[in-house]
């Protein structure tokens, strides 16, 4: 029996899953080793092979959700990067677009340059926007630009030439000179790794990924290295943030498109498990220690953005108010985050009201409850003292928990204050913090024009099904989704998406002036890109797959809409009758008599592997822990129920035809509350499906 | 209407007080999301780069008396003009106002502050009785008037303008008023931008309109009504709790406007700052008398200046609401440039509003020390409007604000190109701007050596050329801060002062004013150079080792280093001679 690995790095923890075609699979967390991610998942894999239950050669694929591109940004991990612009205009990177990320603010700190002045520079010669040659590129000022950049001891040079995104010949000439001068230096051209209208975010994107190249790439191959010393001759893929894999030299290339790698496994996840079971409208809900994350499948398929801002920091506003991190120009899974998980410290504001998060107590010293040196209370800290979560232990025993400090220090810092009991100050902690994560669910929904009302919630991650059922509530949502092994449920998701590559095309023309011949030559283009990408990974001419986009906006606007092409080959009359059905339902309203523009032309190749990637049925089971007891205990729901006793049961004594809550559902990496009023089944493939009831009484 | 928890906890007796912390908390929540789900809209939807680049627009929702109850992240200098389109709005329908109606108008007196920013208002009924106001305020960049752009710091009056509407009705139940739009449509120069700008403030009301009913509904009116009640006096006590934690006392600063492109300056803007227990007072008595041109204040954007940069030093989890302004009062005095009188010019008043703020910033420099930066090219001082007709009869307006960096801080240097606290403005891309207007942009970039010196150094200014593609265009520049710069603080150097030249084609350079309007042919340059950042502390007691840091990034010059700073840097890779340092610094400071 063939298996494929799925690995997730977190900060705490490293989670696998192994899956086989027929369903079977089996799961493991295991400490993650921040010094070297490799040797944490080499020492899980190893065990995994000495215990006699999976052989090495066994192994199929393994894909891999790795933090380490996002890392080495956040923690300036990068190397010396050297950046090469058109003169006058060295300062790019560094002015960005002046906006701050908050209002009010006066301690902001604007992010660092990651190709600092001293190693910016200018050559002469100049591109005008339609791809005309202004001035020539002067080669002289060319070298003398690289040489200063070879002498300041740069490890990666980007460059990045005003209107490249229209003509890239200048920048192709700028990289064979800093070739026939340091073959061996990561060179990341503008003109190809995103061809894209507006310098900043074009410039940004390319330093970017010159600055993290050299480190993703050591850690890949080092990656590959040791699974071959394990015997694993398997295939590396890892995942990107768009929701498909890629192969581990592309990655290495190009790695600014594995930056949201594990969460983006999570909601692609979801979109497979939702399909099994016949729901095409879901919202996805992932909420761990630090952050919560929600995001929206419609019709099957998850929504993307086309830029990540890395390193901008949780923030309520995020999406309106750019600029706090580094722009990448990725395509990505569009996931919304808040600053609200089971870590998040509560207390009460100089106004005297109740305020939870942003700030959170990490995994040290954590909640009081951990009893490592905790004393602001913290969302778990509520879960625990209402009984949600087990007041005794978590993670099947291995970590046992002091109820009674996290009630004491809710009394003494919220209730008293408030002149409330302990059980209603914890049960207000609950909901203020479902308001704050009823923000992220909002901003994939109704701030898209879409009414969550009428989506089913799949939730996940540590802490996603304790607060499911409070949350659907407060948002009038009828359903809830539990996948799986939902403590672990991103590294199952990465087993699930085809290889993929994203390519894109600036090709800015009002539809009236559009060329059908001009439109069919750049796609030409792309798809000879993706063929050629694909078959380097090894997919044969027969097992690529193409789907076209294009980005459109009325004249003016300043957003465009990723529109897929339903024109056969072209972009003609529906598509922009797509386009302007999906501009009412975004933005509120269409108009037949305005000007359409096209923007950029987006292709997706993707690798058919021929074998179906998720499987009929699923079978798991757990490598650790689990060997618990479960006993009723009491559970607070709310002033209305007061308190109650609440069986606890394992996932496995839920039957189809289902048990009604009050219930606790308890497993080795989640907990599932079910409140009065609300009924639990199993459905297909393992999933728990809660049926959130009409108002009571 | 099924949160049976909220329900529940509601139900019970102790949670039939309006005060339950935890619902209230949940509906700040939420009427914050709505406010800025209406900013999304208009971002995604505006036409214009002032509103969706540089985000030049607010939002905000109303109780059915017309206190705002929140407004969206948007623009913090309209915090506190808003209100009066409301009261406008009021005053025009009173009692005939009904489900379907909009509301437009951009008088200055109105709160719409200057004519660009057009104001629509919709009120919101449940059923046939009035709940709240969604409203919208957007920078439009033209609303007729002698000067393409609306901006021109020139006009004398307010006739000069462009189309002044009081409050009238856009949409009547429902109906478009097909007569006003052809008003506007006549008035501009570029309808088409206008009415897409336009169309997205209808949209975002719609949306807000739409969720506060939302809300309405899950809470039930009379709850709603009662939490609403509560959010604004939980903000006075949040804000008043804050403000008492600030020493009493009274804090004067004075600034100033270099002139008004008409009559001779200084213009003086004078605030003294009072803080007595738990309120505060901010007065601008000595502040000068309204001037010819066209860059007076009224008093919505004076008061909201001065509740912006206030609330820069308070605790940031203060809500958004009408009910931070009641702890803070704001005096100005009649006919002065910070409440000016109709028939004033108004046009460029975003330069006393930024002047404004500067005044404020460095009175509460000396209340919270630790906090507040020396003054900066924080703030759009230069505004640059470019307006003419292409070669096929077609109009194009060309309006961008730019913006440099701060000065230096209690704790570290002036940022290098940031905005400020009171306009979150961003720039015009320049692959954007080429493909859309008939501009070359030559030169976009810091100048080295000019961040004004202190122990922590005022950020370095900007510079941006542009050459100009088309036959002919008239160009308006209102700028500041040449003669009087901006200013340093605890010691350090104010910074350097702003320039604006145009290199003709024929090679010749003029150097013009910093309020000008004049034409531009094929392949002229604008240079527009903006004011640097003010140095904070003494520029000799700057640790060399940063000195050091700011010649290895080339941003100064080792000569800078010696004159400014009196630290000697040589070699390769350069390094700090302590020995030669020491002695020209002792030199420096003197007996």
């Amino acid at each position: 029996m063939n298996y494929r690995v799925g690995i997730d790095i977190g900060g705490t923890f490293t989670d696998m899953v192994f899956l086989t075609n027929d369903g079977s699979a089996l799961t493991l967390k295991v400490p993650s080793t921040p010094d070297d991610y490799s040797r944490g998942i080499a020492e899980g894999l190893a065990q995994v092979f000495k215990g006699g239950i999976i052989a090495a050669g066994a192994i199929a694929e393994v894909i891999h959700g790795t933090t380490i591109a996002t890392n080495a940004i956040l923690e300036h991990r990068g190397v010396k990067t050297g950046l090469i612009t058109t003169h006058g205009f060295r300062d790019v990177l560094e002015i960005r677009r002046l906006r701050m990320p908050t209002l009010y603010d006066l301690t902001w700190e604007k992010p660092q340059p990651l190709a600092s002045r001293a190693n910016r520079a200018e050559v002469i010669g100049r591109i005008d926007h339609q791809g005309g040659v202004l001035t020539p590129l002067d080669e002289d000022s060319a070298v003398a630009a690289i040489e200063k950049l070879l002498g300041n001891g740069v490890e990666a040079i980007a460059v990045c030439l005003i209107n490249a995104y229209a003509n890239g010949a200048h920048e192709r000439r700028i990289g064979e000179l800093i070739a026939a001068r340091a073959p061996e230096l990561p060179v990341c051209l503008s003109s190809e790794i995103l061809p894209e209208i507006k310098e900043y975010e074009r410039t940004s994107t390319a330093v970017v990924n010159a600055y993290i190249l050299p480190v993703v790439a050591r850690y890949l191959t080092a990656l590959s290295a040791s699974l071959e010393r394990l015997g694993v001759t398997a295939p590396l893929l890892v995942m990107q943030s768009s929701g498909g894999a890629m192969g581990v030299q592309a990655a290495c290339l190009r790695p600014i498109h594995i930056i949201e790698s594990g969460p983006a496994a999570g909601v692609v996840g979801g979109a497979e498990v939702a399909a099994k079971l016949g729901f095409k409208d879901v919202l996805t809900f992932d909420m761990g220690g630090t952050t919560a994350k929600a995001a929206i499948i419609e019709d099957g398929a998850f929504d993307r953005v086309g830029e990540l801002d890395v390193g901008a920091g949780i923030n309520y506003a995020a999406r309106l108010l750019k600029g706090g991190g580094h722009h990448v120009g990725v395509p990505a899974i569009d996931i919304a985050e808040v600053g609200a998980g089971g870590g998040s410290l509560v207390r009460i504001d100089a106004g005297g009201a109740l305020a939870v998060g942003p700030d959170s107590a990490g995994a040290v010293p954590g909640p009081i409850c951990y009893r490592q040196g905790g004393t602001i209370p913290t969302v778990t800290d509520a879960n625990v003292v209402l009984g949600f979560v087990n007041p005794d232990y978590l993670v099947g025993g291995e970590l046992t928990l002091d109820a009674r400090a996290a009630a004491q220090a809710i009394k003494t810092q919220i209730a008293d204050p408030l002149g409330v009991s302990v059980d209603e100050a914890a049960f207000g902690i609950h909901r203020v913090a479902n308001a704050a994560m009823t923000r992220a669910l909002r901003s994939v929904s109704s701030e898209r024009g879409r009414d969550p009302r009428r989506f089913a919630l799949m939730a996940f991650g540590g802490n996603g099904p304790v607060h499911a059922a409070t949350l659907a509530r407060s948002l009038d949502i009828h359903t809830i989704l539990i996948p799986p092994t939902a403590g672990v449920f991103s590294a199952l998701g990465l087993l699930f998406p085809a290889t993929e590559h994203h390519y894109v095309k600036t090709l800015k023309r009002e539809i009236q002036d559009l060329d059908g011949a001009e439109v069919a030559a750049a796609y030409s283009v792309l798809e000879a890109d993706g063929r050629r990408e694909l078959a380097s990974e090894g997919y044969g001419a027969d097992q690529v797959a193409f789907e076209r986009f294009a980005d459109l906006r009325y004249r003016g606007e300043n957003t465009e809409l990723t529109i897929p092409l339903t024109d056969g080959d072209g972009i003609g009359e529906a598509t922009i009758r797509a386009f302007g059905d999906e501009h009412e339902r975004t933005n509120g309203y269409q108009s037949a008599d305005e000007v359409v523009v096209l923007v950029n032309l987006r292709l997706i190749a993707r690798g058919l592997s021929g074998e179906t990637r998720v499987p009929e049925s699923l079978l798991v089971t757990t490598q650790a822990g689990g060997a618990v007891t479960r006993r009723p205990r009491s559970v607070y729901f709310g002033p209305k129920y007061g308190r109650l006793d609440t069986a606890v049961v394992d996932r496995g004594d839920i039957s189809e035809s289902g048990l009604d809550g009050p219930l606790i559902v308890e497993e080795y990496d989640s907990t599932t509350v079910v409140p009065p009023g609300c009924r639990i089944r199993r459905d297909q493939w393992q999933v728990l499906r809660l049926d959130i009831g009409a108002e009571q009484e | 209407m099924t949160e049976a928890f909220a329900s529940a906890q509601d139900a019970s007796p102790k949670y039939e007080s309006a005060r339950d912390p935890f619902t209230l908390e949940v509906i700040k929540n939420a009427l914050a999301a709505v406010a800025d789900e209406m900013a999304g809209t208009v971002q995604r939807t505006a036409r214009s780069f002032v509103v969706k680049e540089a985000l030049d627009f607010s939002t905000a929702l109303f109780d059915a008396d017309g206190t705002m109850i929140a407004q969206g992240t948007c623009l913090p200098l309209h915090m506190g003009a808003m209100p009066y389109s409301i009261l406008a709005a009021q005053r025009a329908f009173d009692g005939e106002m009904r489900p379907g109606d909009i509301y437009v108008m951009n008088d200055p007196w109105d709160g719409s502050t200057h004519l660009p920013d057009v104001v629509c208002v919709k009120p919101i009924f449940l059923g046939e009785s009035l709940v709240g106001y969604a409203a919208t305020l957007a920078h439009q960049t033209d609303i007729g008037g002698r000067v393409a752009g609306g901006n021109a710091s020139d006009s004398t009056e307010i006739y000069q303008e462009g189309l002044r509407l009081p409050p009238v009705r856009l949409y009547d139940g429902g109906e478009p008023c097909v007569s006003i739009f052809r008003i506007i449509e006549r008035n501009v120069r570029v309808p088409e931008t206008v009415l897409g700008d336009i169309r997205s403030q209808i949209a975002a009301c719609t949306i807000g309109e739409r969720q506060l009913l939302e809300l309405i509904e899950k809470y039930g009116l009379v709850d709603f009504e009662a939490y609403c009640v509560e959010l604004l006096d939980y903000t006075e006590r949040f804000t008043r709790s804050e403000i008492t934690k600030l020493p009493d006392g009274e804090y004067d600063f004075t600034d100033y406007i270099d002139n008004d492109g008409i009559d001779p300056g200084p213009i003086i803007f004078k605030v003294k700052i009072t803080i007595a227990g738990d309120g505060m007072v901010v007065d601008f008595a000595g502040t000068s008398p309204q001037v010819r041109g066209a860059i007076n204040s009224v008093y919505p954007f004076t008061a909201s200046a001065a509740w912006a940069c206030v609330r820069s030093i308070l605790d940031r989890g203060i809500p958004n609401n009408a009910g931070y302004f009641r702890a803070i009062k704001v005096l100005t005095p009649e006919r002065s440039i910070v409440n000016c009188a109709p028939p004033s010019p108004v046009a460029a008043r975003g330069l006393a509003g930024f002047r404004i703020a500067d005044t404020v910033l460095g009175a509460l420099a000396q209340i919270v020390p630790h906090l507040v930066p020396a003054s900066g090219g924080s703030s759009p001082d230069a505004g640059v409007s470019l307006g003419g007709y292409h070669a096929d009869g077609k109009p194009f307006v060309y309006l961008e604000f730019l913006v440099g960096s701060w000065g230096g801080g209690p704790w570290r240097d002036g940022m290098d190109a940031c905005t400020g606290i009171i306009v979150n403005y961003s720039n015009t891309p320049v692959e954007l701007l080429e493909s859309e207007q008939p501009l070359l942009v030559e030169r976009y970039g810091f100048i080295e050596d000019t961040g004004g010196a202190g122990e922590y150094r005022g950020g370095l200014t900007l510079e941006r050329h542009l050459r100009f593609l088309g036959d002919e265009g008239t160009i308006q520049v209102r700028s500041d801060r040449r003669e009087i710069p901006p200013y340093g603080l605890d010691g350090g150097a104010p910074g350097t002062p702003s320039n604006v030249r145009i290199r003709r084609a024929g090679g010749e350079i003029e150097t013009q004013p910093s309020k000008f309007l004049t034409t531009l042919r094929r392949d002229d340059v604008l240079e527009v150079r903006l004011a640097s950042g003010g140095g904070y502390g003494d520029a000799l007691a700057r640790d060399p080792a940063r000195v050091l840091g700011d010649v290895r990034e080339e941003k100064i010059t080792l000569r800078h280093a010696a004159e400014a700073y009196g630290v000697i840097i040589g070699g390769t890779p350069p390094a700090i001679d302590a020995a030669a340092t020491e002695k020209l610094r002792a030199q420096r400071r003197g007996p």
